[in-house]
C-alpha cells in the first residue's frame, strides 16, 4: 500500500437544498483509465477525507455510465461535463494516450451552478422538462381508436433529425450559456433543438406552430446571445447554433404571420 | 373533450432557480427583434455614412465642408436626423444596456472564440455608448452649430482631437465602434436564420471581419488627417454661407467656394 499511487479529488458538498455547502477533499488509490464515475466508486468504497474525518459517499446523479442518459452531469474542474466520459487521466494533463498524467494536481467536483442542489453533486433539473412540455416536444399519437400507420419520413429529414435527437438532456448547455440565468428565464438550446426536431417529424409538425409561438414568449429564443457555448459543451455534438438560427427564423415568420393573419 | 382539456398543471411547489420558458407571454421577442435590427437599419447604415462622409477629410477642410453641406441641405433634415439616427440610437443603446446587464459573461470558465465574442459585443457596445453620448453632445450639440456653420466642421474636429487624451478616446471608440458594427452584422444573420449553416456562418465571418476592417481604416484615416495632414485648419472656410435652417446648396456652394478651396488643397 506505501507505494500505491494516488490522486486527490475535492468535492463541493451540501447535505440539502437549503444546507450550507462545504468542500471535503479525499485522496484515492489511482489506476490508469479512471473516469469520474469510477473516482466516486472509490471515494463510496471509502469515504474518509483526507483530514482523517470518516464522511459520506457522494450524491450524484447516475443511470447508464455510457453518456447516453445524460444524468452525471457536473461541474468538474470548474468546467460542465458528463462525469462517466470525463477521463481522470485527461484531466490530470495527459492530453493523450500514453501520456503520463500528473497526479500531484487535484481534481475538482461541483454540481452544475445554475440549477438548485438537491444533495451534494445532484442537482434539479427539472426546468428542462418544463420548457419541453411548453414547446410540446412531442409527437401527438394518443388517440381513443386506432390512427392508423404514421405518415412516411423519408431518408433525407431523417437525416437532418438523427443528430437532434441524439441529446441527452444533460442541460450542459444551459449551464454554459452566459443568458441562461435568473434574469433572463431563456430557455436554452436543448428545447430549441427539440423545437427543430418535433417541427421537422412528420407526425409532429401539426403542433409547429404552437412551439413557434411557445418560443417567442418571455425567456424564448430571443435571449439568445449566440455565444456558442452550447454547441462547443454538448457531449453528444448536437448541432445546436444550427437549429437556433433556424428556428429563430421560423419564430420570425411565424410572428409576422400571426401579426397580419390572425 | 379530450382535447380541450389541458393536462394536470405541473407540480405546486414552484421551481426554484431559473424559471421556465414563459410561452406566448410577453413582448420581449418583438423588442430584441427590433434591437437586432435596428442596429443595421438605421444606425448601421448611418454609420456607414458617417465613416464615409468623414472619409472626405482626406480631401482636406473644404471638400469636408461640402459634405457637411450636403448632408445638411438634404430635405427634412432634421427629422431625418431625430426618427434615423437619435431616436434608433437612444433604444438600441438602452436596449443593450439592458441585455448586457443580464448576461452572465462566463469566458474565464469556457474560453472560447464566440464567448469572447459575446464579451466583446457588450463591451464594445457599452464603449461605443460611452463615446457616442460625448460625441454628440460636444459635437452636435455644443460649440459651433455645424448646421449652420459646415465650414467650421473641419476645424471644431480637429481642437477637439488637439487633447491627446480626447484623440486616444476617438481611436479606440473607433475600433470599438466598428468591431460592434461587423459583429453585430454576423450575429444578426445568424439570429435571423440567414446564416444557419456552420460553413455559411464562417464564410459570412469573414464578410463581416472585411466590412469592420475598412470601416475602421477609412475612420482612422479621417482622423489622420484631421490632425496630420492638415494642421491649422482655418476655423471656418465657408464664412460666406449665411445662417439659417434652408438654404439652396447647389447654387450658393460652388461659387461661394471657389476662393478657400484652392488654399486648402495647397
Amino acid at each position: 500500500m506505501a507505494d500505491q499511487q494516488t490522486i486527490k479529488v475535492s468535492i463541493k458538498r451540501q447535505a440539502s437544498p437549503d444546507a450550507k455547502a462545504s468542500t471535503e477533499t479525499f485522496e484515492i488509490p489511482y489506476r490508469p483509465n479512471m473516469n469520474i464515475t469510477s473516482l466516486l466508486g472509490e471515494v463510496a468504497l471509502n469515504p474518509r477525507t483526507v483530514s482523517g474525518v470518516d464522511s459520506t459517499p457522494i450524491t450524484y446523479d447516475s443511470n447508464c455510465l455510457e453518456e447516453i442518459c445524460g444524468s452525471c452531469a457536473m461541474l468538474i474542474n470548474g468546467k460542465a461535463m458528463m462525469a462517466c466520459s470525463a477521463l481522470v487521466d485527461k484531466l490530470l494533463g495527459a492530453a493523450e494516450h500514453g501520456q503520463k498524467p500528473d497526479l500531484s494536481k487535484t481534481i475538482t467536483l461541483a454540481p452544475l451552478s445554475k440549477f438548485p442542489v438537491v444533495r451534494d453533486l445532484a442537482v434539479d433539473r427539472s426546468v428542462l422538462f418544463e420548457n419541453l412540455k411548453k414547446v410540446k416536444a412531442w409527437v401527438p399519437v394518443d388517440g381513443s381508436y386506432d390512427l392508423g400507420p404514421g405518415p412516411r419520413q423519408v431518408p433525407q429529414i431523417q437525416e437532418q433529425r438523427y443528430p437532434l435527437s441524439n441529446c441527452i438532456s444533460c442541460t450542459i448547455c444551459m449551464e454554459v450559456c452566459p443568458q441562461f440565468n435568473d434574469a433572463t428565464g431563456f430557455v436554452g438550446a436543448a428545447t430549441i433543438a427539440q423545437t427543430k426536431l418535433f417541427n421537422m417529424d412528420p407526425a409532429g409538425k401539426v403542433l409547429k406552430e404552437e412551439r413557434l409561438r411557445a418560443l417567442a414568449g418571455d425567456g424564448g429564443i430571443q435571449e439568445c446571445g449566440f455565444a456558442q457555448n452550447c454547441v462547443q459543451a454538448c457531449p453528444k455534438q448536437l448541432p445546436l447554433t444550427e437549429a437556433i438560427s433556424d428556428i429563430g427564423r421560423d419564430v420570425f415568420v411565424q410572428q409576422v404571420k400571426d401579426f397580419f393573419t390572425r | 373533450m379530450a382535447a380541450a382539456a389541458p393536462p394536470a398543471p405541473p407540480s405546486s411547489a414552484p421551481l426554484r432557480g431559473v424559471q421556465p420558458l414563459r410561452a406566448g407571454e410577453g413582448h420581449s421577442f418583438f423588442w430584441r427583434r427590433l434591437h437586432s435590427l435596428s442596429g443595421i437599419v438605421p444606425i448601421g447604415a448611418f454609420l456607414v455614412e458617417h465613416i464615409v462622409s468623414n472619409f472626405e477629410m482626406l480631401n482636406g477642410p473644404m471638400a469636408y465642408a461640402k459634405q457637411v453641406l450636403f448632408l445638411n441641405s438634404l430635405p427634412l433634415v432634421r427629422v431625418l436626423e431625430w426618427s434615423f439616427i437619435f431616436i434608433p440610437l437612444a433604444f438600441h443603446a438602452l436596449y443593450g444596456v439592458f441585455i448586457a446587464v443580464r448576461g452572465r459573461s462566463n469566458v474565464n470558465v469556457y474560453p472560447w472564440a464566440g464567448n469572447f465574442g459575446y464579451l466583446m459585443q457588450r463591451v464594445t457596445g457599452i464603449i461605443a455608448l460611452l463615446y457616442i453620448a460625448y460625441h454628440v453632445a460636444t459635437q452636435r450639440f455644443m460649440g459651433t452649430n455645424l448646421p449652420e456653420h459646415p465650414g467650421a466642421a473641419f476645424a471644431k474636429v480637429q481642437h477637439e482631437l488637439a487633447n491627446p487624451v480626447i484623440l486616444a478616446v476617438y481611436v479606440i471608440a473607433m475600433i470599438a465602434t466598428c468591431w460592434h458594427f461587423a459583429y453585430g452584422i454576423w450575429l444578426f444573420a445568424a439570429k435571423w436564420g440567414i446564416t444557419p449553416g456552420t460553413e455559411a456562418r464562417k464564410k459570412f465571418g469573414y464578410v463581416c471581419g472585411a466590412i469592420g476592417t475598412v470601416l475602421c481604416v477609412m475612420g482612422l484615416t479621417a482622423i489622420y488627417a484631421v490632425v496630420v495632414k492638415y494642421p491649422n485648419a482655418p476655423e471656418d472656410v465657408m464664412p460666406e454661407v449665411p445662417a439659417g435652417v434652408s438654404r439652396v446648396a447647389p447654387v450658393v456652394a460652388p461659387r461661394d467656394l471657389k476662393a478657400p478651396l484652392q488654399v486648402a488643397v495647397r
